[in-house]
């Protein structure tokens, strides 16, 4: 027993046995946190992969004798055999025309600049598009289809049909582990917390259960029940619980309120996220704020510890970069139709150049280096170029070798990349510590509160995976980094039953800033990778991330299009809104 | 959607290359992670440590991440190559080498505390105290003294020295280097004792033998010095007068190979083990040299390098009669390591001759009050005008059976220079 609780009074023998027994409680605890986080995961991973493959369908193209189902919201038509819909014929392109749906319900035909054209009840279709409805005759290049759209009954008869999020795996019982996990934790910082904080501790993980239990049952009350998302989200976010209650205790009051705040502004993404007109309409505002935020960021900021990306706020001091991180990806995805339609990615390279400079300028390579994978991720996905990808590479290269060269700090770290053994004092100070702490928790961890790498200076950030393991085990250490992992494989397998292309690459792009952000921060205390001083999502302890991360987890929920599965994903039966006017509907027409 | 939708899984070749990355990590954990775990957490463990010398005298300390040494500057200098320090620096010191025993490590538990981590060193740290004190800050040097009977070193010290929980404190050059251990040096004239030992059971009629010097003589044509002129002498006047004509001649008379194999078995060319610290092995010419070069390696010159250590074993087997306790530096319940390390006779008759040594040369009681002596000098020229002053031997003294060594590295003549400091640690630890 390595606490530092004082006993007073009582005598020696009652003070032995309630040592005995902390000691006992303490050696079981690690044990059950092993198991819990196993069980949360396991149970997690099964209910992700036990789902079946079940598309939604919005509509129908009857081609001849074949019905095709239109199961998304933005579909290809062509001969490719990556069409969604496959048609076959001759003069059809291989990507010909494509198909989108609006959140109203109104269905629209583009021609991608097809050789044989697309005509609806025999009127050209230009560059705009033509709108769609029930019954409507659409010819390809000579090949009459026959457009049939379905009744919101019909659409719920269908959704009714599927499987719901949470059939085979109960996420109320997975909720309970977690419940039980954070008990676990809470058990350890009472046996080795000093008196003054164990009421600060006590309500920092009791506020966390009372949210993941309100946000559930909220849930089920709009009756949804894919919870998956939120309770990994929840597990990372007590680990984080945790290293801000061994290292920061005084601080406590302020990271249980913002990670009420962070789980607010979560549900109220979500909610925004939910209607597709609304978030691709405040695209270019969102782009210009992030602009904004990073002009002012590198104008006023404070110089801390080599990068400048901290912003004082009357007493309060946040990371604007972590907020531009989920407007770059909300910048960065987009509907199909405009992908198709504008081939090139000018203007999101262009975006994504000023991010990533403003970024460097700060001084912070390690978040612009995020950028930059998030940026391939989403030029990958929206371009399928693997000759940008390779361009933006050399670039990105050529630019990096020259910040190496400008900067001596950034030169040093490559420097002492593989050797910080060899100069534990100064430029292997911190790496050498994080793994000696990490190696010392062995697989169960010293506790929580008890291990020495707190007390180092950037222990609970950048060095936070050592952190986790020393004080809960290489086990926990390996879960953590798990959690993230499946909350990626989740993403990847949402994006294909993903309603539109936005959803997709949003989930997809967040994910990989995430995963990118993981590794550096892992690898780079344990000198697998250059040390760059990153946040572990989530985890790290850091107001500003923890909003981040958890606005980026919208991204996920928007995607998951399970049935009754997100909040963030309108019932099949039900469109936004109001009906078009019926003068719209002539206009479009016209 | 479905071209979108495929393009995801460059998503999957980050999260493959994150579980790559993890691989590694947990693949190192298990090969490097008692080394990582130890590197630090000696002193910011919760475990507890202590090293305390054979008077109880508290030499380092450690418990729930605090660390300290000794009360005063003058004994944690003076001890600092017994201690070492929490950081590594001084790689043979007990907290560098101990750390295993003092606290343990395995890959399930992570750190964990041993059940007895107290050390009780043999070492007697006022001793060492006084030898450091005698040595002085200034002078590079090797101090070590042990019971031949039971093995136990008493005092080991190196100089300069550091002071370890001085942060500021500017080491000295190579204060980092125990030279008790970790060194070599030229022996000179130290080295006679070697050759001597070989002579007395190799050549029958060594005793009735006369060897003559005016001051020189020539092997194959090549001139050996000697220091002095001492004309016709017995083996035994040779090895007082530290003949270099003489052994010269019997170092040829032996022959290279009859050499080579009696350095070997006294463990001059070996790396020996100190507890699980780990000393220099010194060097003699092995491959063949001619009779000139075999002369002067005879008397410690040539290539001809020793390892402090090394002799205080060798002395210390010819004051126990020719049996060797191995040296140790921890004081526990087991017996110590006894091996035979030449036999009784030969060793005897050192003993006679390095008693005549003192008596006869030395300047007996008058240098060495009260002290029954038996010792050999040792000034090995470096050739740039300096020498390395050595003073090595035993009391032959049932009561106080000390073995010790004493090398001042530059430091001038051997018997006025290391037999002054001889003479002082000798009265120290008689008077313990």
């Amino acid at each position: 027993m390595t606490g530092r609780r004082n006993f007073t009074g009582k005598g020696a023998r009652c003070t032995e046995n309630y040592l005995e027994f902390a000691k006992a409680m303490l050696a079981a605890s690690k044990f059950a946190l092993v198991l819990l986080s196993a069980a949360v995961l396991i149970r997690c991973l099964r209910s992700l992969l036990s789902e079946k493959l079940e598309p939604e369908i919005w509509a129908y193209l009857r081609v001849g004798r074949e019905t095709l189902p239109v199961s998304h919201w933005e579909n290809t038509v062509g001969q490719s055999r990556s069409a969604d819909l496959r048609v076959d014929r001759p003069g059809i392109g291989r990507v010909h025309a494509v198909l989108t749906r609006s959140d109203r319900g109104l269905w629209r035909i583009f021609d991608v600049f097809s050789k044989g054209g697309v005509w609806v009840n025999g009127v050209k279709v230009g560059e705009q598009g033509a709108p769609l409805e029930h019954g409507d005759v659409v010819n390809l290049a000579g090949t009459n289809a026959r457009f049939l759209d379905t009744t919101p009954e019909k659409r719920g008869n269908l959704a009714h049909a599927r499987t719901s999020a949470g059939h085979s795996i109960s996420p109320a019982l997975t909720l309970v582990d977690l419940t039980l996990f954070q008990l676990c934790l809470l058990l350890q910082h009472v046996l080795s917390a000093r008196r003054e904080e164990l009421s600060a501790i006590a309500l920092g993980f009791l506020t966390l259960i009372l949210l993941q239990w309100c946000c559930y049952v909220a849930m089920r009350l709009i009756n949804r029940s894919g919870f998956e998302v939120e309770t990994l989200a929840f597990y990372l976010t007590s680990l984080g619980m945790s290293v801000a209650a061994s290292s920061t205790p005084e601080d406590l009051y302020k990271q249980i309120l913002l990670t009420a705040a962070a789980v607010a502004l979560f549900l109220f993404f979500g909610w925004w996220l939910r209607n597709l007109r609304r978030t691709a309409l405040m695209r270019v505002p969102m782009a210009l704020a992030a602009l904004a935020l990073l002009a002012v960021n590198t104008a006023f900021s404070e110089a801390v510890f080599g990068a400048r990306n901290w912003l004082e706020f009357g007493g309060y001091s946040f990371q604007p970069s972590e907020l531009v991180k989920v407007a770059y990806i909300y910048v960065g995805a987009a509907t199909m139709d405009r992908l198709y339609r504008r081939k090139n990615l000018f203007g999101f390279i262009a975006f994504s150049a000023v991010c990533v400079i403003a970024l460097a300028l700060i001084g912070d390579f390690g978040t612009a280096l995020i950028f930059f994978i998030s940026f391939l991720v989403i030029s990958f996905m929206r371009s399928g170029s693997i000759a940008t990808v390779f361009l933006a590479v050399t670039g990105a290269g050529l630019a990096g070798f020259l910040a190496v060269s400008v900067r001596p700090y950034i030169a040093q770290r490559f420097a002492s990349w593989g050797h910080v053994w060899e100069d534990v004092y100064d430029t292997g100070y911190q790496q050498t510590r994080a793994m000696s702490a990490a190696a010392s928790g062995g697989l169960f961890g010293k506790g929580a509160g008890s291990g020495w790498l707190k007390d180092i200076f950037a222990a609970n950030t950048d060095m936070v995976f050592a952190m986790v393991c020393e004080e809960l085990g290489l086990f926990v250490g390996v879960c953590m980094v798990l959690a993230v992992l499946v909350l990626a494989f989740f993403a990847v397998r949402s994006a294909r039953h993903g309603r539109s292309a936005y959803y997709a690459i949003a989930a997809c792009a967040a994910m990989s800033m995430q995963l990118t952000q993981l590794a550096l921060n892992v690898f780079g205390s344990m000198d697998i990778l250059p040390f760059t001083g990153v946040t572990f999502p989530f985890v790290s302890r850091g107001g500003s991330s923890l909003l981040s991360c958890w606005l980026l987890m919208a991204f996920i929920k928007g995607a998951d299009n399970r049935r009754d599965a997100s909040f963030a994903v309108r019932p099949a039966d039900q469109d936004s809104g109001r009906r078009p006017e019926p003068e719209d509907r002539k206009a479009g027409r016209a | 959607m479905k071209k979108i939708t495929n393009r995801a899984f460059s998503v999957l070749l980050i999260a493959a290359l994150v579980i790559v990355g993890m691989t590694v990590y947990v693949l190192r954990y298990v090969d490097h992670g008692r080394d990582w775990a130890l590197y630090f957490s000696r002193a910011n463990s919760g475990s507890a440590g202590e090293l305390i010398d054979r008077n109880g005298i508290s030499l380092a300390a450690f418990s729930g991440g605090e660390s300290r040494f000794a009360g005063d500057a003058l004994t944690r200098t003076a001890n600092y190559h017994v201690t070492g320090d929490y950081w590594g620096r001084s790689s043979t010191g007990l907290l560098s080498s101990y750390w295993s025993e003092m606290q343990g490590f395995d890959l399930l538990t992570g750190t964990t505390q041993a059940e007895s981590s107290i050390l009780r060193l043999s070492i007697d740290s006022k001793l060492n105290t006084e030898a450091y004190e005698a040595l002085g800050a200034d002078r590079k040097g090797a101090v070590l003294l042990c019971d031949y009977t039971t093995g136990e070193l008493l005092c080991m010290v190196s100089g300069p020295s550091v002071d370890p929980a001085d942060a500021d404190a500017v080491p000295g050059e190579g204060a980092y280097i125990n030279r008790c251990l970790s060194s070599v040096f030229v022996p000179g004239s130290v080295f006679k004792l070697i050759t001597a030992a070989a002579a007395i059971e190799q050549i029958p009629d060594i005793e009735s033998r006369s060897f003559y010097c005016e001051g020189k003589t020539s092997i194959a044509g090549v001139d050996i010095i000697c220091s002095g002129e001492h004309y016709t002498q017995t083996f035994e006047q040779a090895l007082s007068n530290s003949c270099n004509v003489a052994f010269a001649q019997i170092a040829v008379l032996l022959g290279q190979d009859t050499m080579v194999r009696y350095v070997t078995e006294y463990g001059f060319l070996d790396k020996h083990d100190l507890d699980g610290i780990p000393t220099a092995a010194g060097s003699y010419p092995t491959e063949f040299v001619g009779d000139p070069e075999l002369g002067w390696s005879g008397i410690g010159q040539s290539t001809d390098m020793l390892n402090p250590y090394a002799l205080l074993r060798f002395v210390s087997a010819v004051g126990n009669g020719g049996v060797l306790c191995e040296p140790r530096l921890l004081l526990d319940d087991e017996e110590p390591e006894v091996s035979r390390y030449m036999p009784a006779e030969t060793a005897e008759r050192l003993k006679q001759m390095m008693n005549y040594n003192v008596v006869s040369h030395y300047g007996g009681e008058e240098r060495f009050p009260g002290l029954r002596l038996c010792a050999k000098t040792g000034t090995a020229e470096l050739g740039d005008g300096t020498s390395h002053a050595w003073f090595a031997g035993f009391l032959d003294d049932e009561k106080h059976p000390y073995a010790f060594v004493v090398l001042v590295e530059r430091g001038g003549g051997g018997l006025t220079v290391a037999g002054e400091l001889a003479n002082t640690l000798l009265q120290a630890a008689v008077r313990r």
